[in-house]
């Protein structure tokens, strides 16, 4: 940090001296007066405050500030009594002076490689040796909406790509760029998105994240051989020392940076969403210091019943709470700093950040956001954030308080004025009488705005005239034109001449009588500090409290224990702790509960099973399904973009499923890596994931991995035939193995040879396939066709592993024998066919054919519909196969239990399992069965009388705030109501990060 | 096993009875009538492809040498065909591969295309579906403003012309969506008001007021005018495929303006916000596929099983239908759908119905087909157990016209051969 400072300095001083060095085409002039702003109410900084004092400032600094100063000798004097003046503020996440960066035109052929000449990385989307100040230059037109909103110098870089490069700190004046840029290079830039870059990788969030990490693993490496040159590498690691700034899109992607934080020991600044209310307790886990935008979301249009219908109850708890954010961040303890990025509207900057205001937002704390909190963050709060002496001349001149109703006049930057909005120095405004010869003492009212009043006069019409007030000159109009006059203001008297319908001029003279009340000074400042309840997650059926575990007695059910005793009737359960703590006929609570701390259930009327249990999801997944932007992305993991917001998971737990293995698509030969989650509505993503669950990823085989489908112009990634796809494996898996060889050999050195060696360089997608041949994490893989399923297994054996689960396995019973043997289990549709040329062969018998031939054997979804009533999909292994009901219920149950090695703790109904618990109407296998109670980890998730409660309370919640839109003052222009568009994924959707 | 050595004797009774003359009997099962009612112990016989005697085993007497066969089905359920409207059926095979699509013809305004000529009677993916008891299609062409003209076909036939039931039964008009998506399928942008919904829907009527005209009129030939003719007639059905309340409310009005004798509505997810519209004018609709997602997130998640009943209660005429994805190998389970609505709330022999016989009326073919009534056709099945769930759907016996038909399958050949590996 200490170097950073030292090469600040020497650039400031550097700047004043170059421009000595620029020649002047005539004569000099750079005398540099002292200005003195004399009687303000100065804000020094958050926290102190001289009611009138005076500034004084000669070239771009502060020379000296104090409520009694003596002014010096030929001072330029401004008297300011009465006005604010602020420390000018400072936006850390601003592209100003920066071209936007183009998109490349679109190519129907998909883009591997990259295209960029030179020695730099091989990913289009990591570009640190973009450096912001070498394309740096003012820009006036885009300088001034900052200037209009008290803004004195930004932090500018180009917002594009992941490893987006250096941001350079610049002044608004304007002055030469040398003269401008504070800090040539004062932060580096990251995001999760890939920005302009064309290049196929990667195309999901994961991928982005899995890049970002293997670049921080290549830096490391990089920086220790010797063999190879990337210009890339160089200035990613050069800029390590910077502060390291990262934007986000959403709440949730806190936590995914917070792990890569922890992984690299990084600290980061982060650039929030703005929604950071939804998830506020992970974002301060990460006690990163934020930026956010204060683009409020606009009310909407709501005179329609019908199409206000549109819009979901998360967009309007959303409108209503996004006000109070930067309140709650402040009340959390969370240092922020506030930008007028992301504003569709400039002009709505100053409004928004009065809104928050209102919201409970202190005014302290909005001027340390936006002065103190970003200078510090860049190490430059000796130079701005604060006026002190010896600090740069970066102030503006309010005329009231500027969390209020004040308007900036001034906004000087590096000591140069920039008139904002003129100062009307007069009031005109007041009861005059109006003397003329034709009209004698009528009474004339000059009322509205100072800068922008407004003339009645009665004798001509009770309506206003058109006026106009320019220094102390004012004329007025009627509309017809038979009316116009000019006349000057002195000391309450208007003195002037006007032209009567004739063309006659008759001259006038008006006495003030009566001074006009002035209502802006009435100005009060009402707090709101009903602060919006948050739901988990906030939207339709989130949870207002996070459900606790129950002790519940469930009395005389039909038990489906999916354990050796099979079905029992008239059987109790009782479950405590999160666990299944007993099981038998007329149990006794008191042996199990103290008295009052239990709850009975009659169950006499309903079936209880274990939760069903999806070997195959893709739901509460973000941004992104599928890597699919090469062969093999072993790299990536859906545990990173876990989506706990998804409503799915609601939906899902209403058709009893509690657990899903959420996997990577199938677009390529080897995926990413699975997440393995309970459907815990209302918990964050870490909170979803199964603790201590052995880790899985997704391989693909077929149409899917060859592109088949996916139009003419994908024909260039290979493999593009199931040939192709074995070589893919082998190539990997040789791969993998060379990898682990050369760290073994690393790892056997001496202390002393490691000092004289290279290490290898960390690969994180050769370190997953390391797992997987040392059988430390295993493989599900998409397939249908016997050829191909054969093929992986030969692979899986040659390579000494074995495969875990082939997931649809269409063609499975063809060769279950094989299966059987190499000891693979099925996970399987049901009964789908005929939506690809590779199902020709696909039986609805498949999954009684597979369990008889001794495989395990479950039915998974692979769809979010179809995931909420996978007990009706069981029932069709009875249907077509003949299989019994005790197995078709296992196939989603215990057996996708065993597949995903869950089935220590769940999959059956047995003392000691987690009491994951369904209650059902009927047989679970029946059509007819309802769900009436569905319970994770003994948490109650669904209940059907719940259901009805929750549908009642969003209902209320949506009137009430269909309520506070109608009378919304605030919104400026209404928005359509809009439908929230769902995303849902399929094996084969391709997403664009 | 006593089961098997059954179904062996019927198969040996079958090609006995071929070509006789005298009536087929079956007697004892539980006949569903379609109609809304049932018969718990039926005698039901069938004669030169009709049904004739529709009866109370347990109230009649029944003269056994007055039938060719009789069919002992105790224990067993008698369904009139499942219907399965609305659907690309017959006109596709495999979804991934463009060469076996026929349901969506080039261009805006296609009136006069037909999918009865495209239609494939050897579909192996029909003859999955048969054998849960769907034997009726409404095949359907998809796309453009309208797509064209439907035809109601049988799922066994040897042709074409052998498997019609009804002929260019109606056409089809896609009403324009006054919101829509943005954005393409792997990365939607947020849906928007459509803007352009009012000259989209100028268009229609432009193109129906034209129709009109030509059906006063006797020009020269043009195939477009001339396929619409029959809706000013009653001889077609004009069905609009519509969801929003509002946009169906507009149907309906511009449907009232030109007269046109025949409206039914497609898809109508939001019917339950026009049930007194629809009722005044008579309004019937084929309801989306009742195994979908929730309209939207804030919907309760169990509203698309629940509309079914809700609209039954508000005495709305409806039937169900299968369209989606996946929707032509994916009609064999219409019945379960069925069967959901029964979970939640609709009475068993009303859910069978709208499966049945309010498909019949609403695709025009309820003289012959849809309930089991004397004089309709004898198109009906048998089914081990309840064939609205899946745990018990069993299809033993179908029947087309009074002839049994073959319940093999691609699928089950595979099964037969690997099961005995």
């Amino acid at each position: 940090m200490k170097t950073i400072r030292i090469v600040v300095l020497l650039f400031i001083t550097q700047s004043v001296l170059a421009q000595e060095t620029f020649p002047v085409n005539g004569v000099s002039n750079n005398f540099e007066p002292i200005y003195a702003f004399t009687n303000a109410h100065i804000v020094l900084n958050p926290t102190t405050e001289i009611p009138n004092g005076t500034l004084l400032i000669k070239g771009n600094e502060i020379i000296a500030l104090d409520s009694n100063l003596n002014i010096p000798k030929g001072a330029i004097i401004k008297n300011v009594a009465g006005d604010y003046i602020y420390p000018s503020f400072i936006d850390l996440y601003s592209d100003y002076g920066l071209k936007e960066v183009q998109r490349g035109k679109y190519n129907y052929r998909p883009q591997y490689d990259s295209k960029k000449a030179g020695a730099y990385h091989w990913n289009e989307a990591i570009h640190p040796e973009i450096n912001a100040s070498t394309e740096w230059s003012k820009y006036n037109s885009e300088a001034k909406p900052y200037l209009e909103n008290g803004f004195g110098a930004v932090l500018s870089h180009a917002k594009d790509g992941i490893a987006r490069g250096t941001a350079t700190f610049v002044a608004l004046s304007d002055k030469t760029d040398n003269e401008n840029i504070l800090i040539k290079d004062a932060a580096a830039f990251y995001s999760f998105k890939k920005g302009v870059s064309k290049q196929k990788n990667p195309s999901s969030l994961m991928g982005s994240i899995a890049l970002l990490r293997q670049t921080y693993f290549d830096a490391e490496w990089y920086e220790l051989q010797n063999s190879q040159t990337n210009l890339s590498y160089n200035s990613f690691i050069n800029q390590q020392e910077l502060p390291q700034f990262f934007a986000i899109n959403d709440e949730l992607d806190y936590n995914r940076v917070y792990k890569i934080a922890e992984e690299f020991e990084i600290d980061y600044i982060l650039k929030g969403s703005g929604k950071e209310f939804l998830r506020i307790d992970e974002v301060a886990n990460t006690e990163f210091p934020i930026i956010i935008p204060i683009n409020f979301p606009s009310s909407y249009d709501v005179s329609n019943a019908e199409t206000t219908e549109w819009i979901s109850l998360q967009n309007l708890k959303t409108w209503e709470s996004a006000p109070y954010n930067p309140a709650i961040l402040a009340k959390n303890g969370i240092e922020f700093c506030i930008t007028a990025a992301d504003l569709k509207d400039s002009k709505s900057f100053l409004k928004n950040l009065r809104l928050a205001i209102t919201k409970g937002l202190n005014k302290g704390d909005a001027l340390a956001a936006l002065t103190t909190t970003p200078a510090t963050l860049i190490d430059i709060n000796d130079k701005v954030g604060s006026l002190a002496k010896g600090k740069l001349a970066n102030f503006f001149i309010a005329s009231k308080d500027i969390f209020e109703n004040g308007i900036i006049y001034e906004n000087w930057t590096l000591g140069e004025k920039h008139i904002i909005n003129k100062k009307q120095e007069i009031d005109v405004r007041g009861y005059y009488t109006f003397i003329a010869n034709e009209f004698e003492n009528n009474l004339v009212a000059i009322e509205g705005i100072n800068a922008k009043p407004k003339l009645t006069l009665f004798h001509l019409d009770s309506i206003a005239l058109t006026t106009s007030l320019s220094g102390n000159n004012i004329t007025f109009s009627n509309p017809n034109g038979t009316f116009r006059a000019s006349g000057k203001y002195n000391n309450g008297h208007i003195i002037g001449n006007y032209q009567d319908s004739l063309g006659n001029y008759h001259s006038f003279r008006m006495q003030r009588d009566s001074l006009f009340e002035n209502k802006e000074d009435q100005f009060e400042l009402v707090i709101d500090n009903n602060t919006p309840s948050v739901w988990f997650p906030n939207k339709a059926h989130g949870f207002a409290d996070t459900p606790q575990y129950k002790n519940v007695l469930f009395k005389n059910a039909t038990v489906w224990t999916n354990e050796e005793i099979g079905i029992l009737q008239n059987t109790d359960v009782a479950i405590s702790e999160g666990k299944i703590i007993a099981i038998g006929t007329l149990l006794n609570p008191n042996d199990y509960f103290s008295e009052e701390e239990y709850q009975t259930i009659d169950a006499s009327n309903y079936n209880l099973t274990c939760g069903v249990i999806d070997e195959h999801s893709h739901i509460a997944i973000s941004r992104g399904v599928n890597e699919g932007s090469q062969a093999v992305t072993a790299e990536v993991s859906i545990a990173d973009v876990i989506n706990p917001n998804d409503h799915n998971i609601y939906r899902q737990l209403a058709g009893g499923t509690v657990a899903s293995q959420l996997l990577h698509g199938s677009a390529n030969p080897i995926g990413g890596q699975a997440a393995m989650v309970k459907l815990r509505w209302g918990a964050n993503a870490e909170e979803m994931k199964i603790a201590g669950a052995d880790g899985f990823i997704k391989f693909a085989l077929g149409e899917n991995v060859k592109q088949s489908n996916w139009g003419n112009f994908e024909r260039i990634r290979f493999p593009q035939t199931r040939m192709g796809v074995e070589q893919v494996f082998y190539d990997a898996f040789y791969r993998a193995k060379a990898y682990q060889k050369q760290w073994e050999d690393y790892n056997n050195l001496s202390q002393k040879e490691k000092r004289n060696t290279t290490p290898p360089r960390e690969d994180i997608e050769l370190n997953t396939l390391v797992e997987i041949l040392n059988s430390e994490r295993f493989v599900t893989c998409h397939s249908y066709i016997q050829s191909e399923i054969n093929m992986l297994m030969h692979v899986a054996d040659s390579m000494g592993f074995t495969v875990n689960t082939f997931t649809h396995i269409l063609e499975g019973y063809k060769v279950a024998d094989k299966m059987q043997e190499h000891g693979v289990g099925g996970s399987t549709f049901s009964d789908w066919w005929a939506y690809k040329f590779e199902v020709n062969d696909a039986i609805p018998y498949n999954a009684t054919l597979l369990n008889n031939a001794g495989v395990i054997t479950a039915i998974n979804s692979d769809d979010a519909e179809m995931g909420r009533r996978l007990n009706q999909e069981a029932a069709k292994a009875v249907k077509y196969g003949g299989t019994s009901e005790e197995d078709a219920w296992k196939m989603v149950t215990l057996n996708p239990a065993k597949l995903l090695h869950l089935d220590a703790h769940m999959g059956s109904i047995k003392v000691g399992k987690d009491a994951d618990i369904v209650l059902w109407t009927n047989n679970p296998l029946s059509i007819y069965a309802k769900v009436v109670q569905t319970y994770v980890d003994g948490k109650l998730m669904f209940d059907v009388e719940v259901d009805k409660e929750l549908r009642a309370r969003d209902k209320a919640e949506r009137m009430r705030i269909i309520k506070l839109m109608s009378e919304d003052k605030n919104g400026g222009k209404k928005r359509k109501p809009q439908p929230t568009k769902e995303i849902l994924y399929h094996c084969d959707t391709e997403h664009e990060e | 096993m006593k089961n098997r050595i059954l179904k062996l004797a019927f198969a040996l009774l079958i090609t006995i009875s071929a070509g006789a003359q005298k009536p087929t009997l079956f007697l004892g099962a539980k006949a569903h009538l379609g109609n809304g009612t049932v018969i718990e112990n039926s005698a039901i016989s069938i004669q030169n492809g009709k049904f004739q005697l529709i009866a109370d085993a347990s109230v009649i007497r029944i003269d056994p040498s007055a039938f060719d066969t009789i069919y002992r089905l105790n224990g067993m359920h008698m369904y009139p065909s499942f219907i399965v409207p609305n659907t690309t059926l017959g006109i596709t095979e495999i979804d991934a591969v463009r060469a076996s699509h026929d349901y969506s013809e080039t261009g805006g305004f296609n009136p006069n295309i037909r999918t009865l000529i495209a239609y494939n009677s050897d579909s192996k993916v029909a003859k999955t579906v048969r054998t849960n008891g769907v034997l009726i299609a409404q095949v359907t062409p998809r796309g453009g403003r309208i797509s064209g003209q439907s035809s109601v076909m049988h799922l066994d036939g040897w042709n074409w012309e052998d498997a019609a039931l009804r002929i260019d039964d109606g056409i089809h008009l896609n009403w324009p969506a006054s919101y829509y998506n943005t954005g393409w399928w792997a990365e939607p942008g947020e849906s928007k008001q459509n803007k352009e919904y009012q000259n989209r829907v100028n268009e229609i009527e432009t193109f129906l007021t034209k129709a009109s005209a030509y059906a006063k009129s006797s020009n020269l030939m043009d195939l477009k005018m001339e396929s619409m003719r029959n809706l000013f007639d009653g001889g077609k059905t004009l069905y609009i495929h519509a969801d929003n309340a509002n946009d169906m409310r507009d149907a309906i009005e511009l449907s009232n303006k030109l007269h046109l004798k025949k409206l039914v509505i497609v898809g109508a997810e939001e019917a339950l916000k026009i049930t007194d519209l629809l009722l005044e004018n008579s309004i019937s609709l084929i309801l989306n596929r009742v195994h979908r997602l929730p309209k939207s997130q804030d919907s309760p998640v169990d509203e698309p099983f629940t509309q079914v009943k809700k609209l039954h209660d508000a005495g709305v005429h409806f039937c169900l239908s299968y369209e989606g994805e996946m929707e032509a190998m994916g009609s064999r389970n219409l019945s379960f759908t069925a069967g959901t609505t029964v979970a939640f709330g609709m009475d068993y022999e009303q859910a069978v119905k709208s499966i049945t016989l309010n498909t019949a009326e609403i695709l025009g073919v309820a003289d012959e087909v849809g309930s089991i009534e004397k004089g309709k056709n004898a198109t009906f099945f048998i089914s081990d157990g309840d064939a609205l769930d899946m745990r018990t759907n069993d299809v033993t016996k179908a029947y087309i016209n009074g002839v049994a038909i073959d319940l093999n399958n691609h699928q089950k050949e595979l099964f037969e051969k690997y099961k005995n590996r």
